[in-house]
C-alpha cells in the first residue's frame, strides 16, 4: 500500500522518456511532487528500448567493476518485487569454451560471490542438458541469476504508475530551449510535434534524463557533462536457441552474450565512441563479429536467419579521452549543476544501464529533495508498479 | 514536397502526414529522397528523414528488432514492422500509419483503443516456455518461462477487413490473448474470458479472412486462436445447456 | 511557482483510417486468405443475384407455355450455357469454400485452413470442368 504525501507545490520537469525518466517520474510522484515528463519521440525510443533485455545479475561486472556488480544484484531483487510477472526468470550461464576461459573461471567465481551474486559451477554435461544448443566443445559453466526483460515493457510499468499517480507524460514533445536567466533554470520551452504548437513549461527544477543526449541538453544551460555516447551493435536472429541467458566466461568482449527474446535470439555487443547519438551507423563487420562470437557459444547462430541488426548508444560517464568505451565505468551519476557549473534549478542523471533505472531515479530524487529542502523518503523499493498496459488506459 | 539527403541509390519515400491544426488535421503525403543501401529498413529511412530533412516527422519505434511492436505501419499498402521491413527495390515506397486506430500525428496511431479491448482478455505477459525440447531446468529455476509471442503491435487489427468496417469488433489481438488464457490459464479462470468473448462483436464477428495471421510478425496466428476460442465457447454453451442443477 | 502545462498530455487524435465495407473487396496487399474471403463474398452476392433471376424466370410459367418455350430457346443458346457454367463454378466455389468456413469457423480444423482452401478450389475447378463439358456436350 502506498502512502501518498501531501502534494508539494514543487514542479519537476523531466526531459527524456527513457527508463530513467519513467522511473524518476514514478519516484517523484510518490514523494508528492508534481511531474511533467517530455520526450521527443516514443517512450524508450532512445537507448532504453534497444538493449538485448538482460536483467543483470551483475556477474558481468563482478571482476572489473565491483560497484556496478553490487548495484545490479541488489536492483535485480528489487525489480522482481516491484515488477512481478515481468521477467523470464530462467537464470543465466557463463560458459567456458577455451582453456583461457577455464583459467579465468576461479577469479570470476570468487568475484561473483564477493559481490553477493549467487553462483554455481555446472559441468559440461549438465550445461548441455540445460541448454542443448550450446557448443558441445564447452568445458564447463557457471550458473548465475541473470534473467530476461522486455526492454520497453518493463520501463513502461514505471510510466504507467507515474501517470496513474498524476504525472503528465508527453511524448512527441521536443525541448527547443531551456528557460534560463542569471544562471537559474526556470523551465523548458517545447514544441509539440503533433501540432507544431510551442509553449513554455515552467518548473522549479529541470532534470536532464536524456541518456546519451545528456550533453546536448546540458549545453543549452551552459553546463557540461562528461558523457560520451558509446554505441554497440546488436544482432537478432530467428530461433529461440536458449531459455537461459548465455554469456562467455571471459573478461568483457564483443559478442559475448546471447539473450532470448520471444522467438528470437539477440547477440551482443560491440563498442566504439561517437559524437552524435543520432547517427550511429551499423558497421557490417561488427555484425559479422556477432555471428562469429555468438556461434562460439551456440553454433546454430552462425546459420540462423538475420531478423535485425542495429546499434544502441550507451551513455558512458568518464574521461573524454576514452578510446573504445569499455574502460569507462557502467555505473551512474547524478550531477547537480549548482555544484558543477554554478547553474541552479538543473540536474543531470546519466550513465547506468537498463537494470539500474530505479536506483538512478532514487538517487536523483534524493538529490532533488535535498535541493528543495523537502523530506520525502523513497517508496519505490516497495510499491508494486502497474502492468505496462495500464499506461494506455483511457 | 521533395527533399534530398545525398546521392547514393536514392528512393522516393512517400510518407503520410497529419498534424492536428494543420488544415484541420487533413491527411497529405510528403515525398523525401533518401539514400538507401542493401540493408536499409523503412525505419532506418524514417530516422534519416527526421534527422536530416524534417524533424517534425513523428513515428513510433523503440527496439529495432521486432520485439516492442511499436513501429507497425502500412508499407505500400501492406502491414509490417518498419524496423524489419527492407526498403523495397524500385523508385518509390509509400509509408502510411496502421489502419483502424485513430491517427495522432503522421505515422503515430493512438493505441488506447487497442488496449481497451486487449486488456479485457486479462492475459499475463509471461508464459511457460517449451521451446527447446528435452531441456532440463537449472537448479533453483521452478519453471522455464518466456514472454507471450504477441508484441501488441496492432498489425493484425489493421489488416482485418472486418475491423476495417466495424469499429466495435474487439479484433484479433484481444481474441488471441483470450485464447491464451484458455490454453494456459496460469491460475486464472478461463470461464469468464470465454463468456466475454462469446459475443457477436468478439469471437463471432470474424469472417475468416485470415489476414491477421498472415500479417502477424510474431507468429501468434490469431485466426486459429479465434476458431479454437469459438469451439470453447460452443462447448461452454453446450455444457450450460445440458448441465442439470442450473449452474451458470 | 505555478507552471503552465497544457491539458493532461493526451494529444488530440484524428479519425482512424478504415477501408470500410468496400475495403472487403480490395485485393491490394491481401494474401491467400484475404483473396478467399473476397471470392466468397463475390460468389455469395452472385448467387443471390442468380436466385432473383431464377425466380423471375420461373414466374414466366404464369404466362403460359409460349412464354416458357421462348425462354427455353434462349436457355439453350451458347452464351446462356456459358452463363450456366459460370453459375456452376460459382456454386462450387461458394459451397466447397463454405464447407471449409464451417469446419474451420467452429474450431474443428483451425490450423489447416490454407490446405483446405486449395483442396476446395482444386475440386471446384475439376467438377466445373466436367460440368462444362457435359453442359456444352449437350446432355
Amino acid at each position: 500500500m502506498t502512502t501518498t504525501l501531501p502534494r508539494q507545490p514543487f514542479h519537476v520537469a523531466i526531459v527524456g522518456g527513457g527508463g530513467t525518466g519513467g522511473a524518476l517520474a514514478h519516484d517523484l510522484v510518490l514523494r508528492g511532487f508534481r511531474v511533467t515528463l517530455v520526450e521527443r519521440g516514443e517512450l524508450t525510443s532512445g537507448t532504453t528500448g534497444r538493449h538485448h533485455g538482460l536483467l543483470h545479475s551483475g556477474a558481468r561486472y563482478a571482476v572489473k567493476d565491483r560497484e556496478s556488480a553490487v548495484e545490479c544484484i541488489e536492483e535485480r531483487e528489487i525489480l522482481r518485487r516491484v515488477c512481478p510477472g515481468t521477467f523470464e526468470e530462467n537464470d543465466g550461464l557463463f560458459v567456458a569454451i577455451t582453456d583461457e576461459d577455464v583459467a579465468y573461471e576461479p577469479l570470476f567465481f570468487e568475484s561473483c560471490l564477493a559481490s553477493g551474486i549467487p553462483a554455481r559451477r555446472v559441468s559440461r554435461e549438465e550445461a548441455l542438458r540445460l541448454e542443448p544448443h550450446l557448443n558441445p566443445d564447452l568445458k564447463m559453466a557457471v550458473q548465475v541469476p541473470d534473467a530476461t526483460m522486455d526492454a520497453m515493457r518493463m520501463p513502461l510499468r514505471f510510466f504507467a504508475s507515474a501517470k496513474a499517480g498524476g504525472a503528465i507524460i508527453r511524448p512527441w514533445t521536443l525541448v527547443t530551449e531551456l528557460l534560463i536567466h542569471d544562471r537559474l533554470v526556470s523551465g523548458i520551452r517545447v514544441r509539440d510535434l503533433t501540432n507544431g504548437v510551442e509553449e513554455e513549461i515552467r518548473a522549479d527544477l529541470v532534470v536532464n534524463a536524456t541518456g546519451p543526449w545528456a550533453e546536448q541538453l546540458a549545453v543549452m544551460a551552459g553546463c557540461d557533462v562528461p558523457i560520451r555516447p558509446s554505441p554497440g551493435v546488436l544482432l537478432a536472429v530467428r530461433g529461440r536457441w536458449c531459455n537461459m541467458v548465455v554469456n562467455r566466461l571471459h573478461p568483457s568482449g564483443d559478442g559475448d552474450i546471447v539473450v532470448p527474446q520471444r522467438g528470437l535470439s539477440v547477440v551482443g555487443t560491440s563498442s566504439w565512441v561517437v559524437e552524435d547519438p543520432d547517427d550511429l551507423g551499423v558497421p557490417e563487420d561488427h555484425v559479422e563479429r556477432m555471428y562469429a562470437e555468438g556461434a562460439k557459444m551456440i553454433p546454430a547462430i552462425r546459420t540462423a536467419e538475420r531478423r535485425a541488426a542495429w546499434s544502441a548508444a550507451r551513455p558512458l560517464i568518464g574521461s573524454r579521452d576514452a578510446e573504445s568505451g569499455r574502460e569507462l565505468s557502467r555505473t551512474f551519476k547524478c550531477f547537480d549543476h549548482r555544484e558543477t557549473d554554478g547553474v541552479e534549478g538543473f540536474v543531470t542523471i546519466s550513465g547506468g544501464k537498463g537494470t539500474t533505472l530505479r536506483a538512478m531515479a532514487e538517487t536523483t530524487a534524493d538529490v532533488i529533495c535535498r535541493k528543495v529542502a523537502v523530506e520525502a523518503p523513497c517508496q519505490t523499493r516497495e510499491v508494486v508498479t502497474l502492468p505496462h498496459t495500464a499506461y494506455y488506459a483511457s | 514536397m521533395t527533399e534530398t539527403v545525398t546521392d547514393a541509390r536514392t528512393t522516393r519515400v512517400v510518407v503520410s502526414r497529419r498534424k492536428e491544426g494543420d488544415d484541420h488535421g487533413a491527411l497529405r503525403y510528403d515525398t523525401f529522397d533518401v539514400a538507401v543501401g542493401p540493408r536499409t529498413t523503412i525505419l532506418d529511412a524514417l530516422v534519416a528523414i527526421r534527422r536530416e530533412l524534417d524533424p517534425t516527422l513523428t513515428f513510433r519505434h523503440s527496439c529495432f528488432h521486432a520485439s516492442c511492436g511499436t513501429c507497425g505501419m502500412r508499407v505500400d499498402g501492406r502491414e509490417g514492422l518498419a524496423c524489419v521491413t527492407p526498403v523495397p527495390a524500385g523508385d518509390e515506397v509509400t509509408v502510411e500509419p496502421l489502419g483502424n486506430l485513430p491517427v495522432v500525428s503522421d505515422l503515430v496511431v493512438d493505441m488506447d483503443a487497442f488496449y481497451d479491448d486487449f486488456d479485457d482478455a486479462g492475459r499475463p505477459l509471461v508464459r511457460a516456455s517449451e521451446t527447446i525440447p528435452g531441456a532440463a531446468r537449472a537448479e533453483g529455476v521452478d519453471e522455464l518461462e518466456r514472454y507471450e509471442d504477441c508484441i501488441e503491435c496492432g498489425i493484425c487489427l489493421s489488416a482485418c477487413p472486418v475491423a476495417g468496417s466495424d469499429p466495435r469488433y474487439v479484433g484479433p489481438a484481444a481474441l488471441a490473448a483470450a485464447w491464451r488464457v484458455v490454453e494456459e490459464p496460469r491460475g486464472l479462470d478461463p470461464g469468464p474470458v470465454v463468456r466475454l468473448m462469446d459475443d457477436e462483436q468478439a469471437a463471432w464477428r470474424c469472417h475468416l479472412a485470415w489476414e491477421c495471421s498472415e500479417a502477424c510478425p510474431s507468429g501468434v496466428d490469431p485466426a486459429a486462436a479465434i476458431m479454437r476460442l469459438r469451439r470453447s465457447a460452443v462447448g461452454a454453451r453446450a455444457h450450460r445447456l445440458f448441465s442439470f442443477g442450473g449452474n451458470r | 511557482m505555478a507552471s503552465t502545462t497544457v491539458g493532461r498530455g493526451r494529444p488530440a487524435t484524428g479519425p482512424a483510417r478504415r477501408r470500410g465495407m468496400l475495403g472487403w473487396f480490395d485485393p491490394r496487399g491481401r494474401r491467400l486468405g484475404g483473396l478467399a474471403f473476397i471470392l466468397n463474398r463475390l460468389t455469395g452476392l452472385g448467387l443471390v443475384v442468380y436466385l432473383y433471376l431464377h425466380l423471375m424466370i420461373l414466374s414466366l410459367l404464369v404466362q403460359g407455355p409460349n412464354a416458357w418455350d421462348d425462354f427455353v430457346d434462349i436457355a439453350l443458346s451458347p452464351p446462356f450455357l456459358a452463363l450456366d457454367v459460370f453459375l456452376l463454378t460459382g456454386m462450387l466455389i461458394h459451397g466447397l469454400n463454405g464447407i471449409r468456413v464451417g469446419l474451420v469457423g467452429l474450431g474443428l480444423v483451425a490450423s489447416r485452413q490454407k490446405a483446405l482452401f486449395i483442396a476446395a478450389m482444386v475440386i471446384a475447378a475439376f467438377v466445373a470442368l466436367v460440368g462444362a463439358l457435359r453442359i456444352f456436350g449437350g446432355e
